[in-house]
């Protein structure tokens, strides 16, 4: 397989003294779907967003396709790497058209205008994320399923081998979740490699051909799903009891956390919140 | 193009039609609309209404008076609405107006510097030049107080001109101090904003500026709506952001300077014009900027002609029309959507 992104020696900070990241090396094989797991705060979406060369790096090189990410233009960039964030905000009622066709962007020159085969192209990604008949809505009128499948529609759009998708499955209800997958699994198939942050780890086990598991901005682990989501590993990662146990019957991962013990101090800190007075007996509200 | 936009397109063609008819046929001097009519196809040479009668009087008042006056008020209303439009999407704030990067207070103390030396006397292009240097230099002041590293974030963008306009404001209220009575005047008569003697010199004056900024603007349609989307959606399809916001912020500055200084600053225009369009046609800038060009046009020639008949042997200045025609319509269009909440 062909190497497209190659980490070398990346390290990244916001702030002078704060490092996000540490010396990070790893690469990324053309058709790999990646999924990006740790604790919140772990570095995921500063990974990201350094890969695609929103945050300068302190130290280190990343390649695309053989190049500094910083040799290419934006434009040039976004010909190579569509990025879908966690959060967008619209001030505007923009339509699910406008938004799709808002990915043909870095085709154009400054003073062209969309053509027919932009036309064609974001039809084609509207139909295939199932927003097709909602084109002329305005994106702030859908509920959070819709509107992830049309940033996905716009991410397609861009036609890139790469895409980045910043946690696109968060809060969405479970058939639009495993869609997201399943939709990123295909393209894969397809030769399109595509980078995810997840939390859904059970979704990430069925569904990425790889996992990174980031621990305050280092990589814990990189290898096949089965062989990152152990309880070692996980519970390394996140900092908290873990364990992961294969389903007999399907064969999926089962993850969850280990239950603590109900300390006294914890016992007394719900009695105040449920309003027991506890040293006279009373009864709960 | 869908039925719903070429119905609003129908509907603004016909009002510019109708508004030129009634400023040209508005005003103390009366002249019927039959009468504008006939004379502009006299004009044109066309073989119609060959039987009006019109005075020679009433040829030059059309000629000389109410036609400069009509295509500066159409020329300053688009260019206010579309500089409106543009500082609205670069903003991705649909409460941005042209007086928000400090053009208008820029160039009030470029105005009232000119009254203040007596410059405005000795040439009737001095004080709209004293102007358009005011205005042009705050909104590089506000710029170059926001800008880092060649960026421009937007709210350090929006509390500089806060600030650039605060400054200005008492810039302005200093040489007023010592201003004596008949330059106050001068002075007034410059904030209220009017289209009052208004001559084909401001024609040519305007058109230049305003049609370059205006044309700029149409071209740049495509990467506003990119801009509009916010930052962050820009940077991720590959647009160079700092680079379309300074160039739409220059341009919009120099069309909104050019209108304020050949009729003086009036508010209103470019906040609610932008906001009704996209009411009507949506945010898409394709339709939106070119709606806003004709409806800022309509608008203020409307409110213009109506001042000129309201009361009888007097003129209502155009800036109080536009905010008391624009206010209560504005507010009516907010409780009727209340899409800023959203």
């Amino acid at each position: 397989m062909k190497t497209i992104i190659q980490v070398n020696d990346v390290t990244v900070g916001y702030d002078k003294g704060e490092r996000i990241l540490h010396d990070l090396n790893f690469s990324i094989q053309a058709g790999d779907f990646v999924g990006i797991i740790g604790k919140n705060g772990a570095g995921k979406s500063t990974l990201l967003k350094s890969m695609r060369g929103f945050l300068p790096f302190d130290k280190g090189e990343i390649l695309l396709a053989d190049r500094r990410v910083q040799d290419y233009s934006q434009r040039e960039l976004a010909r190579k790497i569509a990025y879908l964030q966690q959060q967008v905000e619209l001030t505007f009622d923009y339509t699910v058209r406008d938004m799709v066709m808002a990915g043909r962007y870095p085709y154009k020159k400054w003073w062209q205008q969309q053509g027919d085969e932009d036309d064609r192209i974001i039809e084609a990604c509207m139909k295939y994320t199932d927003v097709l008949d909602m084109a002329e809505r305005p994106i702030r009128a859908l509920s959070g399923g819709q509107r992830q499948r049309v940033l996905l529609a716009k991410v397609l759009a861009q036609q890139t081998p790469v895409l980045f998708l910043d946690e696109p499955a968060a809060g969405l209800d479970l058939f639009y979740q495993e869609q997201i997958f399943r939709f990123c699994r295909e393209l894969s198939a397809r030769g399109k490699t595509v980078v995810m942050v997840v939390h859904e780890l059970n979704l990430a086990d069925r569904y990425c051909s790889r996992l990174m598991l980031l621990k305050q901005g280092n990589v814990l682990a990189d290898a096949a799903p089965q062989q990152v989501l152990t309880d070692e590993l996980l519970s390394a990662g996140y900092g908290t009891a873990i364990h992961a146990r294969r389903n007999l019957e399907t064969g999926h991962a089962d993850i969850y956390t280990e239950e603590l013990p109900l300390t006294s101090a914890k016992r007394e800190l719900l009695d105040t919140i449920i309003g027991v007075d506890y040293q006279k007996g009373g009864e709960a509200l | 193009m869908t039925y719903h936009r070429k119905l609003v397109a129908g509907i603004l063609a016909a009002l510019v039609v109708f508004t030129f008819a009634f400023s040209l046929s508005a005003g103390q001097y009366d002249l019927s609309f039959v009468q504008v009519a006939a004379w502009f196809c006299h004009q044109l040479g066309l073989p119609v209404l060959e039987d009006v009668q019109i005075s020679a009087q009433q040829e030059a008042v059309l000629m000389f008076i109410r036609s400069p006056r009509t295509l500066v008020g159409f020329m300053v209303g688009a260019g206010l609405a579309a500089s409106g439009t543009i500082l609205q999407g670069l903003f991705s704030n649909p409460l941005a107006d042209p007086g928000i990067i400090g053009v208008s207070s820029g160039a009030t103390v470029g105005a009232v510097l000119a009254i203040t030396l007596g410059v405005n006397a000795v040439n009737m292009f001095a004080m709209p030049a004293f102007a358009f240097v005011g205005a042009i230099a705050a909104v590089l002041i506000t710029i170059g107080l926001a800008s880092r590293n060649g960026r421009i974030p937007v709210l350090t963008l929006l509390l500089s001109g806060v600030v650039v306009g605060m400054l200005l404001g008492a810039i302005t209220a200093a040489m007023l101090v010592v201003m004596d009575e008949y330059k106050l005047q001068q002075y007034l008569f410059w904030t209220v904003g009017s289209l009052d003697y208004r001559r084909w010199e401001h024609v040519l004056m305007g058109i230049g500026p305003i049609t370059l900024g205006i044309g700029i603007m149409l071209l740049m349609a495509r990467h506003l709506n990119i801009l509009a989307l916010g930052e962050a959606e820009a940077k991720a399809v590959g647009m160079p952001v700092g680079r379309y916001r300074l160039i739409l912020l220059l341009v919009s500055a120099m069309t909104t300077a050019t209108s304020v200084c050949i009729s003086g600053s009036i508010g209103f225009v470019g906040l609610i014009i932008p906001h009704m369009m996209r009411m009507l046609v949506g945010p898409n800038h394709k339709y939106l900027l070119p709606a806003s060009i004709v409806a800022g046009g309509v608008f203020l020639l409307f409110c213009d002609s109506l001042g000129r008949v309201l009361i009888e042997k007097h003129e209502v200045n155009v800036g109080i029309m536009t905010a008391f025609l624009g206010t209560p319509y504005f507010l009516y269009l907010l409780r009727k959507n209340s899409n800023l909440d959203k």
